[in-house]
């Protein structure tokens, strides 16, 4: 019988899997090493490792790094480019500005996606209107169709000027090379927006990742069974059918980190959080995000490899700072990243061959993770040579090995606590009335580190942490979020045009989805005062005409920027996201009554003072309503959590850990 | 006051100061209404100690940068301490004090934690328009700062109470487009209301006094951390000259010189030699000067030196009163920051290249590249499209220029065709690479761009403000020039003629101006 909702999170090193039964709500998961060359073995062999069959999965969604690690490791596939007379080479050209202000051995500017030779140029232009200033002649369609076939290449993106206001030519173009190219791109579909480059580079890059996408998709979709439900979580943290993927991957750029985000939404819904952080630390990287009243923020302007994407997706403010970390001692003081010793050799205490002090080796020299236990199951940590690597350093600033690597994570704090700010800011909310909700490998380790250095006063670890992106792809929302140049001004405003656009957005997206009857939808405004290029996203409840939404608009924006405008304002655009809700899937944790008692008692050092006795809990020994004061460590195969002086943790809801400053 | 600090509090509190600095910027981006902020890109912010003293900056513009270094230390010999209260907002454009030039306008905000001055929020942001003789305050033939704009001494604008509505109405009253100059100051406003919040925030966290013996710690590390890149290039005295095209209003060529003197871990910039304030708008302050030298001893000596007030110290740069850097008061200088700002860095590059070549790139298209349309814009207002081009980077040891971007002392975005025709008068009837630009050479100069204007608007102002027109980018040890910067307008009627680097001309209906940018220098022989 199909009876498992599955979610699997293929990342670079493991491939995680949670299932939960649609009947008792039972929830298995398991992690298995990837196989890089052969994502779909690694999904039979996560099935494998929870002890079910294929046939047993009534739906199955995941979220892959593939399109994520092409595009930042460039290996994408060749495009041809047809962009309006004139202008093929803004994708050389790009905004002109530079990437480093000082460093002159920087290339400005990432090369470019397409080079010269697949460049072609279309007789043809649109004007900001929509009208059509120079007609797309059948030669003109016929010349650009020849040059694209002869190139060879099995991808065609096709960016002309304006085509968000209207998308005739490349419709007729499209038309003309739909059949004899095997993938298309067209730039209205990927990113209906105005600013020509960002719009090419993100329909260039869809295009790049078709072939792989489509080939990844449809052997999948060959090996499960039939009857199974397949699903791809995307960028904005909700799952999109195979379908809708193939046809815009680049929805799939931050696949794996939205689901992360995507399960902390859940949690945050599941617990009734009106404001969380939800912060991922792993070994290269953190990303962290914002999550108010369930929903992550969204946003159109991430970047990946410091390409564009245009994309509706998380907000996730990513930085290069995770377990494997380098800490370095140059000119400018101690740094931290973004060079890692990533999984192989690993840090110092792995004992693979590491040599350089890593953020991991800074928490085994200070006692929190512990000796006697395998990481990962397989690990066998060597302290000394954690030492051995920290000693020089340590020995050139005077200090000892423990007061070391007690500035080293109060550094890694600082570093990441600059992306708390960045995520918080942006959207005008103090950041320190936020939950924290912290997981991936390393985060329920840093999670009251960061909490204190950012002022925050509540932490949670979630149930599943290590394995967290899983459960949100199992946990996602069915959605789908587009965005859409929109102008409209305060000056006669159009009450009915601005009700009339709203609807059709919300239809072209009910397409997208295959349970039309639960649709939530939630519409968000961008509005801006004339001349302003940003906008403020305004959130629309129901039915509002010009009146209200100024009124809206000038709320938010005195809270963003603490003025306001008698100047007139205008609808840059719409976002609009249509999403099927989900009970909390988590079954409850039934208490035993026992009260945890630790395994070991170790020697942990929380200041440069000295090493203090510190109890060890399994995990799954902490349940409702026990409590553990810190200092104390809890502690499971995939993860740890440190609990300094002065906090406690007890279990709350569906198995998650709340962590909280003891109050004196 | 305390003198010592742990060095991993110093890291967590540079952290954040530095996070503040780009905050800033993302405000003003964020809530500006002109193009030339909010696309372009031309701002920058800071943070200093309460002397004045550069703290912390953003990923900005590094002439700016190094000019503030100067700004709130000038302001502050005119304004007391004791003048400044919670919540003021000051303006002030003043070349002289700490300035460049009239249209960048500096809002500072003095910061106060445990009742006393701790440092002060710098918010620069370039004004499309700042009034003068011509929209978009490029006077081509001034001869006066005065025909240059209005003159902002330091003006509190703003206080605790709200703004200063009489004040702010004069200058609205004496700027183009004073809608959009409004958002502009209400922008940098907002900018350091940010930093207000977010440096008291930090004083909570840490205390006060750990907050100012970082900022003193900072400036102490970045200094030695200069230092000890000085002593990396070799010791010795070392000259270098540079020419601009032309002056503005008669067409000659002036020289900027340079004798630099290595001896241990100093370094010292003497522009004495460099020719006499010439009569148009490319002269220039000593801030800029030194803002030129700041740049160009990071790029070569220091790169990933913290940025502040410290890593100057062991700088030395002398100007020599009356000359073009150093010019009387009255002298127009509009283009002189950034188009004889980087003439300096091209003079110190050169005098470089022939000891250290490898830490160097050729010459690039060292220029704001700047076209400037003034008309109403599609929604009837006063519009000003400030159009800084870019051209290709020179090629390095190791490898080729990169095309159509931005080099040392300048780093603004252009503006998408399709934003530029949604909002002006305007077609854009290409916008491609400039084949075959680029400097020959072991390695290729990049390639500059070419983008055409077409006029729709009955009458439109325009100006040009560009070098590189008659003097090409430089090879480096042995590399070849890049193609020089060319500006044809192709007038309705059928006849066409080329633009000079600095001119102030109308423009009409079915008109096109078509630009092309230069190459970059080669580097070593083909």
């Amino acid at each position: 019988m199909a009876e498992w909702h599955v979610g699997i999170d293929i990342g670079g090193t493991f491939t995680d899997i949670v299932a939960i039964h649609t009947g008792d709500r039972a929830l298995r998961s398991a992690k298995v090493p990837s196989r890089a060359k052969d994502p779909v073995a690694s999904i039979l062999a996560a099935i494998a490792a929870i002890s079910l069959q294929p046939r047993d999965i009534a739906e199955l969604v995941h979220g892959t790094t593939r399109v994520t690690n092409a595009i930042v490791e460039g290996k994408l596939e060749p495009v041809v480019l047809i962009g309006t007379e004139g202008f093929e080479d803004i994708i050389e050209i790009g905004r002109q500005s530079r990437r480093d202000l000082y460093r002159l051995e920087v290339r400005p500017k990432p090369e470019p996606l397409v080079p010269r030779e697949r460049r072609i140029p279309l007789a043809e232009r649109m004007l900001h209107d929509g009208t059509v200033q120079k007609p797309l002649s059948a030669a003109a369609i016929e010349a650009a169709t020849a040059r694209a076939l002869a190139s060879g290449a099995s991808s065609v993106a096709i960016v002309l000027l304006h085509a968000y206001a209207n998308p005739s030519h490349e419709l007729a173009l499209g038309q003309a090379l739909r059949g004899k190219v095997p993938f298309l791109s067209l730039s209205h579909a990927v990113n209906p927006e105005a600013r020509e480059y960002e719009r090419m580079i993100a329909t260039v890059l869809n295009a790049a990742v078709m072939p792989l996408a489509a080939a990844y998709l449809t052997e999948l979709r060959a090996t499960l069974p039939s009857g199974l439900k397949l699903g791809v979580m995307h960028s904005a943290g909700g799952m999109a059918t195979p379908e809708a993927a193939a046809e815009r991957p680049l929805l799939m750029a931050l696949s794996g980190p939205a689901a992360g985000v995507a399960a902390a939404a859940a949690i945050a819904r599941e617990l009734n959080e009106k404001s969380v952080l939800s912060f991922d630390m792993g070994g290269t990287t953190t990303d962290v995000a914002l999550i108010l009243e369930g929903q992550a923020e969204i946003t159109a302007d991430a970047k990946l490899a410091d390409q564009p994407l245009r994309q509706p997706m998380v907000a996730i403010e990513s930085i290069g700072a995770g377990g494997g970390s380098i800490v370095r001692h140059g000119v400018s003081g101690l740094s931290i990243g973004p060079q890692s010793a990533g999984a192989e050799p690993g840090p110092a205490s792995y004992g693979r061959g590491g040599e350089l002090p890593t953020v991991c080796d800074a928490n085994v020299i200070l006692g929190y993770l512990n000796p006697k236990r395998r990481l990962g199951t397989e690990i066998e940590l060597q302290p000394e040579r954690a030492r051995a690597v920290f000693a020089p350093l340590a020995a050139a600033l005077n200090l000892s090995v423990e007061a070391l690597a007690l500035g080293v994570l109060r550094v890694a704090d600082a570093t990441m606590a600059r992306a708390l700010n960045k995520i918080t800011v942006e959207r005008g909310v103090d950041g320190r009335g936020a939950t924290l909700l912290a997981f991936g490998g390393m985060g329920p380790m840093h999670a009251i580190g960061l909490a204190r250095s950012y002022g925050i006063s509540r932490v949670i670890v979630p149930a599943a942490s290590s394995a967290f992106s899983a459960l949100g792809c199992v946990t996602a929302e069915h959605s789908a979020t587009r965005q859409r140049t929109l102008r409209m001004a305060s000056d006669g405003f159009d009450d009915a045009g601005f009700a009339t656009a709203r609807t059709a957005l919300v239809d072209e997206l009910r397409s997208l989805l295959d349970d039309n009857d639960n649709v939530e939808t939630e519409e968000t405004a961008m509005i801006r005062y004339r001349g302003q290029s940003y906008a403020v996203d305004v959130a629309l409840a129901g039915p509002v005409d010009g009146t209200s939404l100024g009124r809206i608009f000038a709320e938010r924006h005195q809270a963003l920027f603490g003025f306001v405008s008698g100047q007139a304002w205008e609808v840059m655009g719409l976002r609009t996201r249509l999403r099927v809700p989900r009970p909390p899937s988590l079954a409850p944790v039934i208490s035993s009554g026992a009260v945890p008692k630790p395994f070991q008692l170790d020697e942990c050092w929380f200041d440069a003072a000295g090493a203090i006795p510190t109890a060890r809990y399994e995990r799954a020994a902490l349940v409702a309503p026990h409590i553990i004061s810190g200092p104390a460590i809890i502690e499971d195969d995939w993860s740890t959590t440190v609990i300094p002086p002065g906090w406690e943790a007890r279990a709350t809801g569906n198995g998650h850990i709340l962590l909280q400053e003891q109050t004196a | 006051m305390k003198t010592h600090i742990d060095p991993f509090q110093l890291e967590v509190l540079r952290h954040a100061l530095t996070g503040i600095a780009e905050e800033m910027s993302f405000v003003v981006m964020r809530a500006a209404r002109s193009p030339l902020l909010r696309e372009a890109g031309d701002l920058s912010s800071a943070l200093t100690d309460a002397r004045g003293e550069l703290v912390a900056q953003g990923r900005d513009i590094p002439v700016h940068l190094g000019v503030m270094s100067f700004t709130v230390g000038a302001f502050l010999k005119i304004i007391p301490p004791e003048k400044l209260k919670p919540g003021d907002v000051w303006f002030t454009n003043l070349p002289e004090l700490g300035g460049n030039h009239l249209p960048d306008v500096k809002a500072i905000r003095p910061i106060f934690s445990d009742g006393r001055l701790i440092g002060f929020a710098v918010s620069l942001a370039h004004w499309a328009d700042i009034g003068g003789g011509w929209p978009g305050s490029y006077v081509a033939n001034a001869t006066e700062s005065f025909q240059e704009g209005l003159r902002l001494p330091p003006l509190r604008l703003f206080t605790a109470e709200g703004p200063d509505s009489e004040k702010i109405s004069v200058i609205m009253q004496n700027v183009r487009g004073p809608a959009e100059r409004e958002g502009d100051m209400l922008a940098q406003m907002a900018a350091t209301r940010t930093a207000d919040q977010r440096l008291l925030a930090l004083c909570q966290l840490h205390g006060t006094e750990t907050v100012e013996t970082a900022m003193a710690a900072l400036h102490d590390r970045s200094e030695a951390a200069m230092r000890r890149a000085i002593q990396t290039l070799p010791a010795g005295v070392f000259e270098g000259e540079d020419f601009l095209d032309d002056d503005g209003p008669d067409g000659a060529p002036a020289a900027v010189r340079v004798r630099i003197t290595i001896a241990d871990d100093l370094a010292e910039f003497d522009f004495s030699a460099t020719d006499d304030a010439v009569a148009g708008p490319l002269n220039t302050t000593p801030y800029v000067t030194a803002a030129a030298v700041y740049y160009a001893m990071k790029a070569i000596a220091g790169p990933e030196i913290q940025p502040n007030g410290g890593c100057y110290r062991p700088l030395r740069v002398i100007t020599r009163p009356g000359s073009l850097l150093h010019p009387p008061l009255e002298k127009p200088l509009v283009g002189g920051n950034h188009e004889t700002s980087q003439r300096l860095v091209d003079a110190i590059f050169r005098a470089f290249a022939p000891i250290i070549p490898e830490r160097l790139a050729a010459g690039g298209s060292t220029t704001a590249g700047l076209l400037i349309f003034g008309g109403a814009g599609r929604d009837g207002s006063w519009k000003t499209l400030y159009e800084p081009h870019g051209g290709g980077e020179g090629a390095r040891h190791d490898r080729a220029g990169a095309a159509a971007t931005r080099v040392h002392l300048t780093n603004t975005n252009n503006t998408p065709a399709e934003i530029i025709e949604a909002e002006f008068p305007i077609r854009i009837l290409r916008h491609a690479l400039r084949r075959g630009s680029g400097g020959g050479g072991a390695h290729r100069g990049g390639e500059g761009s070419e983008r055409e204007y077409l006029v729709l608007a009955e009458e439109m102002s325009l100006t040009t403000m560009f070098e590189r027109r008659i003097i090409p980018p430089w090879g480096l040890a042995g590399g070849e020039a890049g193609a020089p910067f060319h500006c044809e307008l192709r007038r309705v009627a059928g006849t066409s003629e080329e633009l000079r680097g600095k001119a102030n001309l109308l423009v009409h209906q079915g008109d096109v101006v078509a630009f092309k940018t230069s190459g970059g220098g080669g580097y070593g022989k083909a």
